[in-house]
């Protein structure tokens, strides 16, 4: 048994961060696989370890970590291998700017369209009362609030609108910024990278007509340039469906 | 190298910014911008896609070495790697990830509840009694749609009853959770003086006369607040208020989640 587990779902999003971080560390981890859609992460077993429900979690020794981002960090600092931070405090805040960016406003549009699109249709097909009873299972109010929002299809046209408007925008700053630098917040591969990968991955699949190697071919190079890192393909193999299949877009020669 | 800081009245991340290069003995430029007046936007500020985009809202701006940079938690750990003096965060990396975890709370869920609160007692009437062109005047340089979306909705008095119940939920909360982690009897959130104390302190000091109930049941957090208040960077910060309160110094921050 080693040392560090991690409680995960899919290598995509949240759960993807911390999965990919430490592979790229070459830290040994114990791998828990929860089942989002099957609300794994509100079972008691889980609620043992995280009792915000929320995923992902790691624990290292007696210790419980959570929040994706947070992770990274911990994960850059404790252990050994390549740096994952640049050494110098200027690019360290510019690679905090672009998670904070990702995960506050970027990734919550992302997701308002992966949920509308995939994962509420695929939890919609569970029994309504079944459905009704895990929601009242979820710790935190506000989690339960965004699982109604996601699962009952409830966002407004305005709301996801204005997701839309946000994605492509953030298409577009994201590929001016790699045509500043190599990887996105400095001259060396960072978590910021990790995180943006985990989020964007899927773009020439998910949104075809906003990201592609005409129009923004330094996202693809970037995208194509962590794909083959050894750590993100054995990162990707740990994925159970078709959501992480989708990584198989890299494999394209650039256009 | 060169420092200089664009900051508003030491309120919110310009409180956090400012005592954090205070404590760190940074030889900053300070000037002073008036955050409610949309000065951050204006075209003698620099504008990075970083100072324009940042999801904080109305915060202050940080030079140095040419990089413009903006976000309070994140400018002060780059005093803490830069300055001198007592370090902001801990050196254990999982103390420093506690850091970092709480203030990722309180930038994402006290934070925008505190600006929504803050904006509608102190600054909605005075954007409603300017007229149409002057108003115009001070949104138009906005960059971020969303934050521009920010201060007419506050101009227009756009406080639904619903997300202000939620935001003085969301205060509340903030403070039952800084009371438990006073509860062992120390003086700090962490341990040790730092970031956490810095931001928390930052957002929730103008929520003790908008909220009394939410603080009448917590004296550890009230020593705190205290104890903050007295810290030398942070009374130095609060010396420089144009006024006796700038607790009550409020422009449009982050957004309240869109996902509830």
């Amino acid at each position: 048994m080693a040392d560090v587990a991690l409680y995960h779902w899919e290598p995509n999003a949240n759960s993807g961060k911390p999965m990919l971080a430490l592979m790229e560390k070459g830290v040994a981890f114990d791998s828990h696989y929860l089942d989002l859609l099957n609300f794994d992460q509100h079972k008691p077993e889980y609620l043992a370890v995280n009792p915000l429900g929320t995923i992902p979690a790691m624990t290292h020794g007696d210790k419980v970590l959570t929040e994706s981002t947070a992770i990274m960090e911990y994960v850059d600092e404790a252990f050994a291998g390549p740096a994952l931070m640049p050494a110098d405090p200027a690019d360290r805040w510019r690679v905090r700017w672009w998670m904070k960016f990702m995960d506050q406003w970027l990734a919550p549009s992302f997701s308002m369209i992966g949920w509308s699109v995939f994962v509420g249709p695929a939890v919609r097909a569970k029994d309504p009362e079944e459905l009704k009873a895990a929601i009242e299972r979820i710790p935190m109010p506000e989690r339960r609030v965004a699982w109604r929002k996601a699962i009952y299809g409830s966002f407004g046209e305005a709301e996801m609108k204005e997701s839309q408007r946000r994605v492509a925008l953030g298409i577009t700053l994201l590929e001016e910024a790699l045509g500043q630098s190599e990887w996105l917040a400095s001259d060396s591969y960072s978590l910021a990278d990790i995180n943006g990968f985990n989020l964007a991955y899927a773009l020439p699949l998910s949104q075809p007509t906003l990201s592609n190697d005409a129009l923004t071919p330094n996202i693809m190079r970037w995208l194509r340039a962590i794909y083959a890192r050894p750590a993100t393909r054995a990162t990707w193999t740990m994925g159970r469906t078709d959501m992480a299949k989708r990584v198989s877009i890299l494999e394209s020669e650039p256009a | 190298m060169s420092v200089t800081l664009y900051h508003g009245e030491p309120n919110g991340p310009s409180l956090t910014v400012l005592a954090a290069a205070f404590e760190k003995n940074i030889a900053a430029e300070l000037h002073r911008i008036d955050l409610a007046a949309g000065d951050r936007h204006r075209a003698a500020m620099p504008h990075a896609v970083e100072i324009d985009m940042s999801i904080e809202g109305e915060g202050p701006v940080l030079v140095a070495g040419g990089v413009a940079m903006a976000d309070s938690v994140f400018i002060a750990c780059y005093l803490d790697d830069s300055g001198t003096g007592p370090a902001l965060r801990p050196a254990d990396p999982y103390a420093r990830w506690e850091v970092m975890a709480w203030c990722r709370y309180v930038i994402e869920r006290v934070a925008p509840a505190a600006a929504f609160l803050g904006t509608q007692a102190h600054l909605a009437d005075r954007l409603a009694a300017m007229d149409d062109a002057a108003f115009a005047h001070l949104v138009g340089p906005i960059a971020s749609t969303d934050l521009a979306e920010r201060w007419h909705a506050v101009r227009a008095y756009d406080f639904a009853e619903e997300k202000l119940a939620d935001s003085r939920a969301k205060i509340a909360q903030a403070v039952v959770k800084v009371e438990a982690q006073l509860q062992d009897g120390r003086d700090w959130l962490m341990g040790d003086f730092g970031i956490a104390d810095l931001e928390s302190y930052a957002w929730l000091a103008g929520m003790v006369s908008l909220l009394p109930d939410a603080f009448a049941d917590a004296p550890r957090t009230a020593a705190w607040l205290a104890r903050v208040k007295a810290r030398p960077s942070v009374a130095r910060a609060l010396a420089l208020a144009s006024d006796d309160t700038p607790e009550n110094a409020w422009a449009p921050g982050p957004e309240i989640n869109r996902w509830g």
